[in-house]
């Protein structure tokens, strides 16, 4: 090793540190204790390296730095344990109003069953229907309706007996047949109306919140007036057009 | 073995070489400070996959450089200044007046170093890190740190004192 390759190693020489544990600077250092010119260079060097080392040392972090990165940390830890026992209550707390809600479904939904039975009926009644089989003959009524496996037992109240038949149809509801039997009152009929009476039959059991007795019960359903009773395993639905007096007279 | 690691005093350990070197990097007192969180945030979240405790300070310096290089590669509007133009602007201290050199002199001449040089020149003044240390904080061979800090410490020499010190080729320690 000669004099400037010395040089050139021991620039990179920081005094006081691991670095003359290095095999090359430790022989350049020997060399600059046998060199009195490189003694020289060295100890120039090292202390213009000292007073840069001093200077980058004597940037100071700012007060309060070290406070805030540890205070952010704790704040964050917090946060993070907060965040977690929000979402384990979450889950419960979902839990528990899905039930609900398929709870109040549940029970609430058996209660509309009735509704949405009169509704379906009565829209059947006033949007249309094709009369399957158009007789003013109770007997060929009855037969019908058993040959396509609908209600035809069912019991007809005294007053309504002694109204005109137009005819019956099979309807369905939930997979149940309902039979339709439709009158003439006498009344004036809509442009292409067959009926202005229809008596709905459909065993009980397949509508949910049937009323329990044979006593109507009377309800508006759109522009029809309703009686809902419940015979025997039969729940009947009475509708035409009018009021509670209008129906009470076929009943 | 690096979950044992109280985050507590590692801040008090490594906060202020941590913002040196940042400060260094930045000249900014609130970028410094943004970066030195960011790198202690950093080993909060994922500081327990570290597994060889040793390692906690290479890892907080080697984090921190690279949001350092992150931050810069998004700043679109950072102006490149050739130091072949930047040269004249530069203060030229003859060498009896380093010793009256302050930190802002000596920084403004550090920024001015080539980017590749700016890092390792910075923490070998640090003078806490080892070449092995600055190696693995800027992933390059330890050869290629000992040449950049050669030409590094030679130019930034030139910068200060305006007396120019020609860098070897190859430095091979």
């Amino acid at each position: 090793m000669n004099h400037d390759e010395a040089k050139n190693i021991l620039l990179l020489y920081r005094h006081g540190t691991a670095d003359a544990d290095d095999p090359q600077i430790a022989g350049a250092l020997a060399l600059a204790q046998r060199d009195p010119e490189l003694a020289r260079w060295l100890e120039e060097h090292c202390a213009r390296q000292f007073v840069l080392r001093e200077k980058f040392r004597q940037i100071a972090a700012p007060a309060g730095l070290r406070e805030q990165i540890i205070s952010e940390h704790a704040a964050q830890k917090k946060m993070v344990f907060w965040r977690q026992k929000i979402t384990l209550a979450t889950v419960p707390a979902l839990m528990l109003l899905t039930t609900l809600i398929l709870f109040w479904f549940l029970r609430h939904g058996h209660d509309d069953t009735l509704a949405i039975y009169q509704n379906r009926m009565a829209g059947v009644a006033l949007r249309g229907y094709a009369m399957d089989l158009t007789t003013d003959n109770p007997e060929q009524i009855h037969a019908y309706l058993a040959q396509n496996h609908a209600p035809a037992d069912f019991v007809l109240p005294a007053a309504l007996k002694q109204i005109a038949l137009a005819g019956c149809a099979v309807e369905s509801w939930q997979g149940a047949r309902v039979s339709m039997i439709c009158f003439r009152t006498g009344r004036p009929l809509a442009p292409g109306g067959q009926g202005d009476l229809w008596l709905f039959v459909v065993d009980r059991a397949s509508v949910r919140g049937s009323p329990a007795g044979s006593s109507p019960q009377f309800s508006k359903v759109n522009r029809l007036i309703t009686a809902t009773w419940t015979q025997g395993d039969k729940l009947y639905l009475l509708g035409t057009e009018g009021d509670e007096q209008t129906i009470k007279q076929y009943l | 073995m690096a979950d044992s690691l109280d985050f507590d005093s590692l801040v008090v350990r490594y906060y202020e070489p941590l913002y040196q070197f940042a400060f260094s990097l930045t000249r900014d007192e609130a970028d410094a400070c943004d970066l030195v969180q960011q790198a202690f945030c950093i080993w909060a979240n994922k500081g327990h996959q570290l597994r060889d405790a040793s390692k906690v300070k290479t890892w907080l310096f080697t984090t921190l450089h690279r949001e350092f290089l992150v931050v810069r590669r998004k700043q679109t509007n950072f102006p490149h200044i050739d130091l072949e133009y930047a040269a004249e602007e530069l203060p030229v201290v003859p060498p009896p007046s380093v010793n009256r050199l302050d930190t802002a002199q000596m920084l403004v001449a550090l920024a001015r170093l080539d980017e590749i040089y700016h890092a390792p020149v910075a923490l070998f003044y640090l003078q806490d890190c080892s070449y092995n240390e600055i190696a693995a904080i800027l992933d390059v061979p330890l050869g290629t740190v000992k040449s950049r800090l050669a030409r590094g410490l030679a130019r930034l020499h030139q910068l200060l004192t305006g007396t120019k010190r020609e860098p070897p080729n190859q430095i091979n320690l």
